[in-house]
């Protein structure tokens, strides 16, 4: 990996609305994602978590309101080629969704094999570089299907980092995991900031988690954000969402 | 409006009209995908992996169960045949079987067996792809699912299938052939089964079948991509969006069949 991914991007949403038929999902969500930050997304299920991060990657579209990335509109940004994008956003899903049919390896050198942006031999020792980082050596040759959701969720963070992208997402990272392996999860995104500084964002309803990595956290309540604070800020919180989620985390009462 | 659109629905004309729309939306959405597809057909060094691997799926993995498919049609053709004509002349046993396989039941038959057996599997992948967000996945790295997914199969299909025909056609005489040989209540040698069927069955009557097959083949791979990229929902949603796949490649199949046909008698 080269160094391209040593700083990250910000991110900028202004006034976000998206609807499904009669259901306001995000009702004018405004969010200052800073350089190199580590921002966590706290809300409970059904609340929009994931057609946010879905928007900032432009899988969606909001009916209204805007989205740039690093400075650049996101629109715009989506309509510049692969191998002449300024920098690059990663997402890993819930499901971690690697395509069952390609082998971790395989499945980490996606894309860059797609848009040959390295010859056989970089591409490989990147896919090995990627998986030792997330602790996955050894399982390259085996499929999605044969290895445990543990380690594909390491995968996909791997294939995230074979990119080298300024921004990463994560939809639920430790959805389904056991506490050892979330605080397993946990540790290797904050290594990520340290290592590599890419701004990351992280969707998730564990609080121990987004406290524990996060620089701030913002809470997503009725399709809005209705606090962003540093996680000792937020211990302080009066917002009633916020003391739930504290007192179900057992940091508050 | 909700309300007013379940309203809607219910009543027959407007339960028909709903499922008349739903047909012409997805109609309209194999049509646009069959244009991205061609739009994005690659022969790149990746390209033509994906391609050959398509086409061991669905032209050599397929071979076994379309020689025995066609071997059974080809001996059925015959003793049904020789059984009505055994009054009249036996003799167009050899032309009835030339004819039947190459123009109708070498493509229809081989058509069908691709919609459902491979049809079905590529539903089933692409609408589990999508409901397991690994179509999005795609989409975040810059990998367009069409060319990535759809375009190869339908490469795959358009040129598998033809290929199947022919073969369908060999073993179906072959198989109308043996039963000429071996069944004694058929008045006909072997060498005069097959001269005659070289007398009626013309060149342009094998190449009708393999335009026959092509177009089903691009059925066959279309219409499963456009009901598998359209899930929604979870194994619910993928078991249905496989059934219609299989459904609506037999029927797009047959329709084309008639135009094909119909046409074809029209010009040659």
């Amino acid at each position: 990996m080269s160094d391209r991914g040593t700083h990250g991007v910000a991110v900028v949403l202004d006034g976000i609305h998206k609807r499904y038929g009669t259901q306001e999902v995000l009702a004018g969500v405004d969010l200052e994602v800073h350089p190199g930050e580590l921002l966590g997304i706290l809300g409970q299920s059904g609340q929009g978590k994931s057609v946010l991060l879905r928007q900032i990657v432009g899988l969606e579209r909001p009916d209204s309101g805007t989205i740039s990335v690093g400075g650049i509109p996101l629109e715009r940004y989506l309509a510049i080629p692969a191998g002449e994008k300024p920098f690059r956003i990663a997402m890993v899903f819930q499901g971690s969704a690697l395509l069952g049919s390609l082998t971790v390896a395989e499945n980490v050198a996606l894309r860059l094999r797609e848009h040959r942006q390295a010859n056989p031999e970089e591409i490989a020792a990147t896919v090995r570089r990627a998986l030792e980082q997330v602790e996955l050596s050894g399982v390259e040759s085996k499929l999605p299907a044969e290895i445990s959701g543990g380690m594909r969720k390491r995968a996909a963070i791997a294939r995230a980092l074979a990119i080298d992208p300024e921004l990463i997402l994560y939809d639920e990272p430790t959805a389904d995991l056991d506490p050892i392996l979330t605080e397993q999860i946990g540790t290797l995104i904050a290594r990520i900031r340290q290592s590599r500084g890419s701004t990351q964002i992280i969707v998730t309803h564990n609080l121990g988690l987004a406290r524990t990595i996060a620089d701030r956290i913002a809470v997503l309540d009725g399709g809005r954000i209705v606090e962003c604070a540093p996680p000792a800020a937020l211990e302080a919180s009066g917002n009633p969402l916020t003391r739930e989620f504290l007192r179900a985390a057992g940091l508050g009462k | 409006m909700a309300v007013e659109a379940e309203t809607l629905h219910t009543g027959v004309t407007g339960r028909t009209g709903a499922a008349l729309l739903a047909t012409l939306q997805s109609m309209g959405e194999g049509v646009m995908l069959l244009a991205a597809a061609c739009r994005r057909i690659r022969f790149r060094q990746t390209d033509r992996e994906r391609i050959a691997a398509q086409l061991v799926r669905v032209g050599t993995d397929t071979v076994p169960i379309a020689a025995t498919l066609s071997l059974f049609v080809g001996m059925v053709l015959v003793v049904q045949s020789a059984d009505q004509l055994r009054n009249v002349s036996q003799s167009v046993l050899g032309p009835i079987v030339g004819l039947a396989m190459t123009k109708e039941m070498g493509p229809v038959m081989m058509g069908f067996l691709l919609a459902g057996r491979t049809g079905s599997s590529i539903a089933a992948e692409l609408g589990s792809m999508t409901v397991y967000e690994e179509i999005g996945a795609l989409r975040t790295m810059d990998i367009d699912p069409v060319r990535f997914l759809v375009a190869p199969r339908v490469v795959a299909a358009a040129i598998a299938l033809p290929v199947l025909v022919l073969y369908a056609d060999f073993v179906g005489i072959l198989g109308g052939a043996a039963v000429v040989a071996v069944d004694p209540g058929i008045q006909l040698s072997v060498p005069e089964y097959f001269s005659r069927m070289v007398e009626w069955v013309k060149l342009s009557d094998v190449l009708v079948g393999l335009v026959k097959g092509f177009a089903f083949g691009v059925v066959a791979a279309v219409v499963p991509c456009t009901f598998g990229l359209r899930t929604r929902g979870g194994a619910e949603g993928i078991a249905a969006s496989t059934t219609s796949a299989v459904v609506w490649s037999f029927v797009w199949i047959l329709i084309l069949d008639f135009l094909i046909i119909r046409l074809s008698i029209a010009v040659l």
